[in-house]
């Protein structure tokens, strides 16, 4: 390991369901931690294992497109109303295994496996 | 673990980077109270042997990939995230709930603390490790018939 970075907080005194999206770091403190926004920065990515689209959507306004796609189709649908409701254009999630992805070669500069592998 | 590894850099970009994000299980997490200023240490909650192993397999994973010559590492790290709780119930109950972790978190302050500051806000702090990996031009055949 090279660096050990500051703590990232959450917000305190709110109930936190065993599987939801709010027991993992927030979008930005994750990304400043991989090396910041220019890794993000107008690239064109894929966020294998979206869930429920977290990492996804917080990524969207800097990324020239986000792809999100995840096994589970309620997942997949979580994620779809989170960005209608969030109005996010950039984004496509669709239901898939990464055994076999449906995008063709070289379509992504940036693929992130967040607490996924 | 290996077939998807191959598959993402299928669709990466030769000089396209993946980014392996997840917790790490090599060092443990810790149960703290929150205090007016900075937190207490209460218990230690160490990881799962089931998500050692697959940790470890995942680890196995990204090493034969760049040892074929797919990926090479460009940079790795670690920082901590604290999974707030309202009071000590509900971060009983996470652990109880939750499969990454052993259900029973090992307290380093006797009963009676505990039970004056049950109705605290409590956190799970936990390291997160990351690796960038860079998808290089021309790997050399990886056979997929051979185990992770």
């Amino acid at each position: 390991m090279s660096s050990v970075g500051k703590d990232s907080v959450g917000d305190f005194g709110r109930h936190v369901p065993a599987l939801s999206s709010a027991l993992r770091p927030r979008p930005h403190d994750e990304l400043r931690e991989w090396g910041g926004s220019p890794l993000v920065r107008r690239k064109r990515v894929l966020d294998l294992g979206c869930g429920d689209g977290r990492l996804a959507l917080g990524i969207a306004s800097l990324a020239a497109r986000v792809d999100g796609i995840d096994p589970d189709p309620e997942a997949i649908g979580a994620a779809k109303r989170n960005a209608r409701k969030a109005a996010v254009r950039n984004v496509r999630f669709a239901t898939g295994a990464a055994q076999r992805l449906p995008y063709p070669d070289a379509a992504f500069d940036l693929v992130i496996l967040s607490w996924t592998l | 673990m290996v077939d998807a590894l191959v598959e993402i850099h299928r669709v990466l970009t030769p000089g396209g980077i993946l980014v392996d994000a997840r917790p790490d299980s090599r060092v443990p997490a810790y149960a703290e109270r929150r205090k007016p200023r900075g937190f207490q240490r209460f218990g230690v909650v160490k990881t799962s042997r089931l998500e050692l192993a697959n940790d470890r397999a995942s680890d196995r994973a990204i090493t034969r990939v760049v040892r074929e010559g797919l990926f090479k590492r460009r940079r790795s790290g670690r920082f901590w995230h604290r999974v707030p709780f309202s009071d000590l119930a509900e971060l009983r109950k996470y652990l109880w709930e939750h499969q990454r972790f052993v259900h029973r978190a090992e307290w380093v302050v006797d009963s009676a603390t505990r039970k004056r500051h049950l109705n605290d806000q409590f956190v799970i702090r936990r390291a997160v490790r990351y690796e960038l990996l860079e998808a290089l031009r021309s790997p050399r055949n990886i056979s997929l018939a051979r185990p992770d």
